[in-house]
């Protein structure tokens, strides 16, 4: 190569930056969100407000952490429709632990709820990552592709809840002494959601800065390449569905806390959710592109417009269809994006 | 020129149900030398690039690296011996960047608690992959760019700089002038004689009969999973070789020698 073509090459990559940034995912979800705050405020200005902040936040944390999970498995080439059914599950044998084998009064606060609340958590962790062992199993060992092993999985899971529950929420919210953790009145940040922006912040630097993150794409990009370049592809796919599983169990504590009660349909649809944030967020689901801040922007976005279209007195029935728009849009995004790019 | 015998496959096998891939093929590679492999489509090429970079295990025969046995379980077994494979069209991975794709499998970790968490020193490697593929005599516009945005000649430049970056032994390179226009496919072909200069043994496999004979000092001939010839590249004309490939010149078995 030589130097002319060089400093031609060196010019066409700051002009590439600089259209990158332009066209960039994240830059774009931020002028949608600006949008949305704009046009909800200027038609219902009590939208701009804390409660409406608030009420948008808690509805985002339970979809951002399956979100996050979903983000590594869609950027890897799969994708989890487990999740939902995984945030039931887990509530359920959550609660059902805390009731019948800690004999927990719902009732109970301060120093004896934080013990109740940790085992709780800790259980619905412990049924996520057996889901999501589950689906690495039907994935790697019968080479089941991903879309149908989370499929049954999915079954299994809702199955089970039912069963163990009977059918009926274990617990209620009347007199629920934890949903403090929940409270909207505190401000804009519940507790609960601050944890979710803890736990979405260390997972993303994982994404983007680690070698986990790193081979995640790596798999989702080519796997043939990933493989001969010494990878353990089955071991890192076990590890990226047993995240999402994790992350969904920790939503399935998250749905608990504010409902009061675990309940089977709980997390009945919210894979679509999430898989809606992700997308919207920017990954492709060939595999091996994704961000993080996309789709936690992606999640913000779908619950800021289902809060804003219920505020101006739109139908909720119009919700679906205004996601199914931004689902499409964000696509034909991303396809002009890569032509360009191919093009460029 | 070459020097002492480094990578030595004897009498490997291997079958894909009732498919005979690879039928007792036998091959010693030289420090220092070029090994050209030819052979028509299905006359187990490929295969046999999978034994030798130890993404299969042959069925039957044994592996010799420099005259120790060797059983490779995985590819990284193989990477970590020194023997650095190039695989035909999918050797890269395209959302990932230059330094990204060279280090993949290698990465360097930042010093200290985050290291251990597998955090990446991804500014050093971008800076250490730039002159690696310099070193090489490959150049790249910029490291930390994604490999979906370079060219198919660049493309391959970056798949074959990192596999002789790091080769300290053998490096196997499968049809690594395809798709090439003739200035790529020449600066390819530098690249091999460079490692070569670097006393690595070089398997090249190729369909392009110009570039086999312009480039290697010998030319094992493969024909339905059998070595059927064996010999210095000098003896080929380009009429013999394609004679030899298709089988319409008869050749002797050969017995090991």
């Amino acid at each position: 190569m030589t130097d002319s073509h060089l400093a031609q090459s060196a010019r066409s990559a700051r002009l590439q930056q600089l259209t990158q940034l332009a066209t960039n995912q994240s830059t774009i979800l931020v002028g949608v969100m600006i949008l949305l705050t704009i046009v909800f405020s200027s038609l219902e200005p009590k939208f701009l407000s804390a409660l409406t902040a608030n009420n948008i936040l808690t509805d985002w944390g339970s979809v951002a952490l399956i979100a996050v999970g979903q983000t590594f498995v869609i950027i890897s080439g799969g994708i989890d429709l487990s999740v939902g059914a995984t945030i039931g599950l887990s509530g359920v044998v959550s609660a059902w632990t805390m009731a019948n084998v800690l004999g927990v009064d719902q009732t109970i606060k301060g120093g004896e709820a934080s013990g109740a609340l940790l085992i709780g958590t800790l259980v619905s962790v412990a049924v996520g990552v057996l889901v999501g062992l589950t689906n690495a199993f039907l994935i790697n060992r019968f080479k089941i592709v991903p879309f149908i092993a989370t499929l049954s999985t999915m079954g299994a899971a809702l199955g089970f809840s039912v069963i163990i529950s009977k059918g009926a929420p274990i617990g209620s919210a009347s007199n629920f002494a934890l949903i403090s953790a929940i409270d909207p009145k505190v401000n804009p940040f519940s507790w609960a959601v601050i944890v979710v922006i803890i736990v979405v912040v260390i997972v993303g630097l994982f994404l983007h800065k680690s070698r986990f993150g790193l081979y995640t794409y790596a798999i989702g990009s080519n796997s043939f390449a990933a493989r001969a370049a010494g990878i353990n592809v089955e071991r890192h796919l076990t590890k990226v569905y047993v995240l999402s599983g994790a992350l969904a169990g920790l939503a399935g504590m998250y749905v608990y806390l504010r409902l009061g009660a675990g309940s089977p349909s709980s997390g009945t649809g919210r894979e679509l959710d999430a898989i809606a944030a992700v997308v919207i967020g920017g990954a492709s689901l060939m595999g091996g592109v994704g961000r993080m801040l996309g789709t936690v922007l992606g999640a913000l976005i779908l619950f800021t417009v289902q809060s804003g279209l219920i505020m101006i007195g739109v139908a909720p029935d119009w919700k679906k269809v205004v996601v199914a728009v931004l689902i499409a849009a964000a696509v034909a995004v991303q396809t002009l994006q890569s032509k360009n790019r191919r093009t460029a | 020129m070459s020097g002492d015998v480094i990578y030595e496959v004897k009498n490997v096998s291997k079958r894909y149900g009732s498919v005979v891939a690879l039928d007792g093929a036998s091959l010693k590679l030289h420090a220092g030398e070029v090994l050209g492999l030819v052979g028509d489509n299905g006359a187990g090429k490929s295969t046999l690039v999978k034994v030798l970079s130890g993404a299969h295990k042959p069925d039957g025969g044994q592996i010799f690296l420099d005259g120790v046995e060797q059983s490779w379980s995985s590819p990284r077994q193989a990477l970590d011996a020194g023997i650095e494979t190039l695989y035909q069209d999918s050797g890269l991975a395209p959302h990932l960047t230059v330094s990204q794709n060279v280090f993949l499998g290698r990465e360097k970790l930042v010093r200290g608690p985050l290291g251990a968490l597998g955090f990446l020193a991804s500014k050093a490697m971008e800076t250490e992959a730039h002159a690696d593929l310099e070193r090489v005599g490959i150049a790249v516009p910029s490291s930390s760019r994604s490999v979906s945005q370079l060219s198919g000649g660049q493309r391959q430049a970056v798949a074959i700089g990192r596999a002789v970056a790091w080769a300290r032994k053998v490096i196997i390179l499968d049809e690594p002038t395809n798709h090439l226009g003739a200035r790529q496919a020449g600066e390819v072909l530098h690249v091999i004689q460079a490692a070569k200069s670097k006393g690595l043994g070089v398997i090249f496999i190729s369909h392009t009969l110009p570039h086999v004979l312009e480039v290697t000092d010998r030319i094992v001939v493969l024909r339905l999973g059998k070595i059927v010839k064996d010999a210095p590249t000098a003896e080929f004309t380009s009429d013999s070789l394609i004679g030899t490939i298709t089988g319409s010149i008869q050749t002797i078995k050969l017995d090991g020698d």
